[in-house]
């Protein structure tokens, strides 16, 4: 366990990348590579799985830095940035050494890069809580769809336990198929596999319903101040596709 | 008539105030569906780049009053509507769960009465708040000469409760406005600002003001702003371009809403509130407007060479909000991390200043970042009313309206 250049393997969540973190400190490796379990090795690659312990390192790593780092650790882990894992070890190496300091140490490159790409996971986060858009299925139950670029379902969902507390709602997120179930108490996120939503239609009035905010949208809007491009910058094209109130104009782009 | 073209009529009748803001409150009503978040939430942007945050509504559109550049004047021909309380419940409620919404913002036309339309509005959202336990954000327009016990009843159950100045002074308001007295608005803002609780219009009020359909300066202006802020602890005062709805021998014939005026006086708005500037910093009698071509601060900073450049590593934090692309965001992280190492031009990219604004005004290390001859008004102007306007034809990307 000596050798630096071999790729390490965590299983796919935050806390066992955070116990695979701390065997490596433990050890002084600066390891090349951390992936996870999905990862396709090359002939080349030399893996690694260790036993990781992941409920004693969490501990390890709440008395040792904060809930700000470890925050801010677990938002670069939902983002889709390449070398995350890499970003999170040198960040909470660095951590260790600094202290709660080291939110303002933006000369050090791990912390400029692991405050930027929280940011922008929060960031896409905030978006979503206005973006999500559901519809009502027969049985009561709303539905949302969402496409982000970062894994943002979890952070998401504690939004929507606070603010549709008395109502049974399911989000999927098509990109990572991934479902959150709210059943009014807690969620959970499943793989959308294990689940299949495809007999489920809409309420009676959801036609009706989706008319009126359709019609809303387009009149809201002032033709005297036109500025696509100012909506297009807050509300980027590429999350259109799950907006219903985007249908029209998505439909007059693809003629 | 129906739901669908009521809605239509009553939004198209609301469009035209600015403001959209969800934010500002922290209190957690009890209701059973429904959260504020403090710092709003913005749920869609329509094609003209304006936030949809609020199911942005009029009650009615029947007015007995008849403002020269509103809409719903009295001696417009146009088609009335009116909601009940329910349908707006109905609207809000179906809109909320479906998450299109952030919550409702409830203005009227007068109809009958202030009083009587207060009452129309307060059983509404009583409803809303009680029956159907609706616990987001409500924002509603007080209407100017009700009494007193009608804004404490609204004031209970809303977020935010505003009242528009609408103009910038009391005598164009009377000029265009001639049902409208500005003391009447007042007394509003006055009232609400006396008795703001956390269960009293908990997220404060804000105003908006027409600009460009009267005489005033970007200096009256600002000043009124300035005083609204400092008497009234308002959160926002909105400015809206004035945009040529009717035809009237007192309104100015323009076509086009003077947007980019607009936009500096939002800038200058934010330098009043986050930045510690005064009106009479950046405008005076010589120049009683913005200058166009460059944004206030940088404005005003060329104006003031002889206090530049700053060193970033030392001067004071009050100093970094006077530097322009430097916002409060990046002038917080400066301060927090040159105490931890020095600065260079490259660590102030990272913190998100805009450095090619910014660049011109400031020193590193006591390092300029090219040969310290060209720091001088003329190379500095011109190299920055070329950037500006590279801004405008390449990212047209207004100042946002929320908070």
């Amino acid at each position: 366990m000596k050798q630096n250049d071999v790729t390490y393997i965590y299983q796919n969540t935050f806390s066992s990348l955070l116990a695979l973190i701390k065997i490596l400190i433990d050890h002084k490796i600066k390891p090349m590579n951390l992936k996870n379990t999905d990862y396709n090795p090359t002939l080349l690659d030399t893996i690694i799985e260790l036993e990781l312990k992941d409920e004693k390192s969490f501990l390890f790593w709440q008395i040792k830095t904060s809930k700000k780092i470890i925050n801010i650790a677990y938002y670069v882990f939902l983002s889709n940035a390449d070398n995350k894992e890499l970003i999170i070890y040198y960040f909470l190496l660095n951590s260790l050494k600094y202290q709660e300091k080291i939110i303002h140490m933006r000369n050090l490159k791990c912390v400029d890069k692991a405050l930027k790409i929280s940011a922008y996971v929060s960031h896409e986060n905030h978006k979503f809580k206005g973006f999500t858009r559901f519809k009502e299925l027969q049985n009561h139950i709303l539905y949302a769809t969402i496409s982000p670029e970062n894994n943002i379902l979890p952070i998401l969902s504690k939004h929507f336990q606070n603010r549709l507390k008395n109502e049974n709602w399911i989000i999927k997120d098509e990109k990572r198929q991934i479902i959150s179930i709210y059943d009014k108490k807690n969620f959970y996120l499943v793989n959308a596999s294990n689940f299949s939503l495809n007999e489920l239609q809409d309420c009676q009035e959801e036609k009706q319903i989706a008319a009126l905010w359709k019609n809303f949208y387009k009149t809201i809007s002032i033709k005297e101040r036109k500025n696509e491009r100012c909506r297009n910058n807050f509300m980027p094209k590429k999350y259109w596709k799950n907006m219903l109130e985007m249908s029209d104009e998505i439909e007059k782009d693809n003629k | 008539m129906n739901l669908q073209e009521k809605l239509q009529i009553l939004a198209n009748s609301a469009k035209y105030d600015a403001s959209c803001s969800s934010s500002g409150s922290l209190k957690r009503r009890t209701g059973k569906i429904g959260t504020t978040a403090f710092s709003g939430i913005c749920h869609s942007f329509s094609s003209d780049g304006r936030c949809i945050s609020l199911l942005k509504i009029l009650l009615t559109n029947c007015c007995i009053f008849d403002c020269k550049y509103c809409l719903n004047r009295k001696s417009n021909n146009i088609k009335r509507a009116i909601f009940s309380p329910v349908e707006i419940c109905t609207i809000t409620m179906n809109f909320y769960k479906r998450n299109y919404i952030e919550g409702l913002f409830l203005s009227s036309g007068i109809i009958k009465s202030p009083d009587y339309t207060m009452n129309l509005m307060i059983e509404t959202i009583d409803l809303l708040r009680h029956k159907y336990h609706f616990g987001g954000y409500i924002h509603a327009k007080a209407i100017p000469g009700t009494s007193d016990i009608l804004i404490k009843k609204l004031g209970h159950l809303v977020d935010r409760l505003s009242a528009n100045i609408e103009l910038p002074t009391a005598s164009s308001l009377k000029l265009l406005a001639p049902n409208k007295e500005f003391k009447k608005v007042d007394r509003i803002m006055n009232y609400v600002h006396m008795n703001k609780s956390k269960k009293f219009v908990p997220a404060g009020q804000s105003t908006q003001m027409i600009i460009g359909a009267t005489q005033e300066t970007d200096k009256d202006i600002m000043e009124r702003s300035e005083t609204l802020y400092k008497k009234y602890d308002l959160k926002r005062v909105f400015y809206s371009a004035y945009i040529p709805v009717n035809k009237d021998k007192l309104l100015p014939s323009i076509i086009t809403p003077p947007l980019k005026r607009e936009n500096r006086l939002y800038q200058a708005d934010w330098l009043l509130r986050f930045y510690h500037f005064t009106v009479s910093d950046i405008l005076d009698e010589h120049h009683p407007n913005f200058n166009i071509l460059l944004d206030p601060k940088t404005d005003w900073a060329l104006k003031h060479l002889s206090e530049f450049p700053k060193e970033i590593n030392t001067c004071s934090y009050k100093d970094l909000l006077k530097i322009p692309g430097v916002g409060v965001t990046s002038a917080k992280r400066i301060y927090s991390s040159r105490k931890l190492f020095t600065i260079t031009f490259k660590d102030l990219k990272n913190m998100g200043v805009v450095l090619k604004r910014a660049k011109y005004f400031i020193t590193c290390n006591h390092k300029y970042f090219i040969n310290p001859i060209f720091f001088n008004k003329q190379f500095i102007e011109s190299n920055l009313v070329l950037e500006e306007k590279e801004l405008n034809s390449h990212n047209r990307k207004q100042l946002s309206l929320f908070e």
